[in-house]
């Protein structure tokens, strides 16, 4: 071996220190190429749907507060039981903040429709349950802040879409309606700007979903501005006094009518009167 | 009140009228004699010449200038001023008070909603305070009078007829219109063809063919259909009319309806065109996503109408033709509020409740290589409504 290549003395010392050289530059690719990969993944990787550190606390409380009321009808792996509630998972904080703070639920009763009644839960058990159910399968959350911040200014765009997705159920002016087997759409005075939000990201009972895609934040809060501009309680939007019901026409000019027809005989029989 | 007995008289063909004048108790007073009359006597010939009869007439206040007198006066006089101070203010209202829109809750709500109210109530008042004033007057001021005035029933007297009815046959006879026939003739023809006119301008409307253009009659075809092949794509309302938005299949998540338009590219810069294409009877389509793990039965020939779990029908009921469009996500029912029919949305909306009896036109559907939803074709039967020349199905 020695013979055969012409410069022994120093090939060893290169040659093993060449092969070290590639061992360790080797290993150093390969740790660059990991560290990269985890870097991108880490970078790329989609938000995982559970708990994060900060809200554990809040996760767990809800959880409680889930094994104490609703465990009964929507399981203990929130899977839902046959025959009284559905699955929970996936229907997201949306839901939950909806139902619970419209007080439908924990439900008093199994029936055609869950009413409206006075809440069970305070605003910060309705946070830690929708943190809870948000936690497990995520899905549409409403957004935060002020009543104002959800009410849009374009009225007139709100009530075009208005009565182009929702009148059709909820009246034009949010009065409600029938529906069938005893359902019916509520009337919307009652509803907050965020529990009408709400029902619109995640359709509550059989109310279909408006998601982003199909009408966008800001068109929400148009909607939110035009139902909040006609509900009855709102004392500028009846120029009459009474709304009547909401109704439109029909009630107005029957009461035009009759009132109107009584003032006109009585002024008459006066005019006539001899004294 | 009984009738005085000289009334018997004029019914029994006395030739004398209700009018009384030529009755023989009456005698008509000459030039001079009428130049010496008095009010009173003028007043009291005239009540005679009509048979009037004045039972009492009585002043209110027959000293004039006494503190009730005075009292009246001033009550009617507050009517006439109260219109005054109404219409002055209605006048000022008009004017001055805030009329433009402000949204509700905010500062100036009120006095806006208040405005229609305030210049109808000035207004109002001020025209009732008016009316008011004169028939206080009437009621308070005038003479408290009564008064009776002889109407003669029945038919006009024997006589009257008789005279009346030759004076019109000898205006017939000197017209000569007898035996004038081309005048007679002529204004037959214009009374006819005016006549006729009216008629046609009336009815003409309904006298058409609906069927002249055979298989592509209005009633057969929506605005779904192309003509030249182009692609008719679902276009949704964003509430802002002229925005031209087109739906993609993720657009919708399971559980949700959205009413989209037909749209053709080609009428993108013709507002008419597109307002015309929206506002048809036949246009507006519930696109429905269904939820997971629903089972869905399709129609015979209508397999592959659907793109996955979106569904497109006609949102014009068979029954009526009102809108369909109360969605129950849960059943998926599509109720009618006319008439309570409902439909089955994943079973091809088949009525399953109501006076409905056909389901509801499904639309073909599919997606174009960007991911927007587009017809594959009009309706293949008509929708809404049945009507005679409908072929069933």
């Amino acid at each position: 071996m020695s013979d055969r290549t012409p410069r022994p003395r120093r090939r060893p010392w290169a040659r093993a220190g060449t092969r070290t050289r590639r061992r360790v530059a080797g290993l150093m690719a390969l740790g660059v190429a990991l560290l990269a990969v985890g870097g991108i993944y880490a970078a790329v990787q989609p938000a995982p749907q559970t708990a994060t550190g900060q809200d554990a606390a809040l996760v767990r409380e809800g959880q409680t507060l889930f094994d104490n009321s609703c465990i009964t009808c929507h399981g203990s792996n929130l899977q839902g039981v046959e025959g009284r509630g559905p699955s929970l998972v996936g229907v997201g904080q949306a839901s939950v903040y909806f139902q619970v703070s419209t007080g439908r639920m924990p439900l008093k009763v199994q029936g055609a429709q869950a009413d409206r009644k006075k809440p069970q839960f305070d605003p910060a058990q309705i946070d830690a349950l929708g943190a809870y159910i948000q936690a497990n399968g995520g899905g549409p959350t409403v957004p935060a802040g002020t009543d104002e911040s959800l009410i849009g200014s374009d009225l007139g765009r709100g009530g075009q879409l208005f009565r182009l997705n929702c009148a059709q159920c909820h009246n034009f002016t949010g009065r409600g309606g029938a529906l069938s087997s005893g359902k019916f759409a509520p009337v919307l005075d009652p509803a907050s700007p965020h529990q009408i939000y709400a029902a619109m990201l995640a359709g509550p009972e059989n109310m279909p979903t408006f998601a982003d895609s199909q009408l966008s934040p800001e068109e929400k809060r148009d909607v939110i501005g035009y139902i909040k501009s006609v509900s009855s309680n709102n004392t500028g939007s009846n120029p009459g006094g009474n709304a009547l019901g909401g109704f439109g026409p029909v009630p107005e000019g029957l009461v035009a009518f009759a009132v109107g027809l009584a003032a006109l005989i009585g002024i008459s029989l006066w005019i006539g009167s001899r004294q | 009140m009984s009738a005085p007995p000289e009334s018997e008289s004029h019914r029994a063909g006395s030739p004398s009228g209700p009018q009384g004048h030529g009755s023989d108790e009456l005698r008509i007073p000459s030039e001079a004699e009428l130049a010496e009359m008095s009010t009173e006597d003028l007043v009291r010939l005239g009540n005679r010449i009509d048979d009037v009869e004045v039972i009492s007439d009585r002043p209110r206040f027959p000293v004039p200038g006494t503190r009730a007198e005075k009292r009246a006066e001033r009550q009617v006089a507050g009517w006439f001023i109260l219109a005054a101070i109404a219409g002055l203010m209605f006048i000022v209202a008009f004017i001055a008070w805030p009329h433009e829109w402000v949204p509700p809750g905010t500062d100036g709500a009120t006095a806006y909603v208040l405005y229609t109210p305030i210049i109808g109530s000035t207004l109002g008042v001020s025209i009732l305070a008016v009316g008011m004033g004169v028939i206080a007057y009437s009621k308070k001021l005038l003479p408290e009078d009564l008064t009776i005035q002889q109407r003669h029933d029945g038919r006009s007297g024997e006589l009257e007829r008789r005279t009346a009815a030759a004076r019109l046959v000898q205006t017939g006879q000197q017209s000569g219109i007898a035996r004038r026939k081309l005048i007679v003739r002529s204004m037959g023809a214009a009374g006819g063809i005016l006549g006729a006119g009216v008629a046609v301008a009336a009815f003409g409307g309904l006298v058409k063919n609906p069927w002249k253009e055979g298989d592509e009659s209005p009633l057969l075809v929506t605005e779904w259909r192309s003509d030249d092949g182009e692609r008719v794509y679902l276009r949704k309302m964003d509430g802002v009319g002229e925005d031209v938005v087109l739906v993609r299949a993720g657009d919708l998540q399971p559980g949700s309806m959205e009413t989209v338009y037909p749209f053709k590219e080609s009428d993108r810069s013709d507002p008419e065109k597109l307002a015309e294409t929206v506002r048809s009877a036949d246009s507006p389509v519930m696109l429905l996503r269904l939820r997971a793990n629903v089972s869905v039965i399709k129609r015979a020939g209508q397999e592959d109408f659907n793109y996955g779990s979106l569904f497109a029908y006609s949102k014009i009921c068979t029954h009526m033709g009102c809108p369909t469009s109360l969605y129950e996500d849960q059943t998926m029912r599509i109720l009618c509020p006319c008439h309570q029919s409902q439909f089955q949305a994943n079973e091809y909306a088949r009525p399953v409740f109501g006076p409905a009896a056909r389901p509801l036109a499904q639309l073909p559907i599919a997606v174009d290589d960007q991911g927007y939803l587009y017809a594959r074709s009009d309706f293949i039967e008509p929708v809404g409504p049945g009507f005679w020349e409908r072929r069933s199905s």
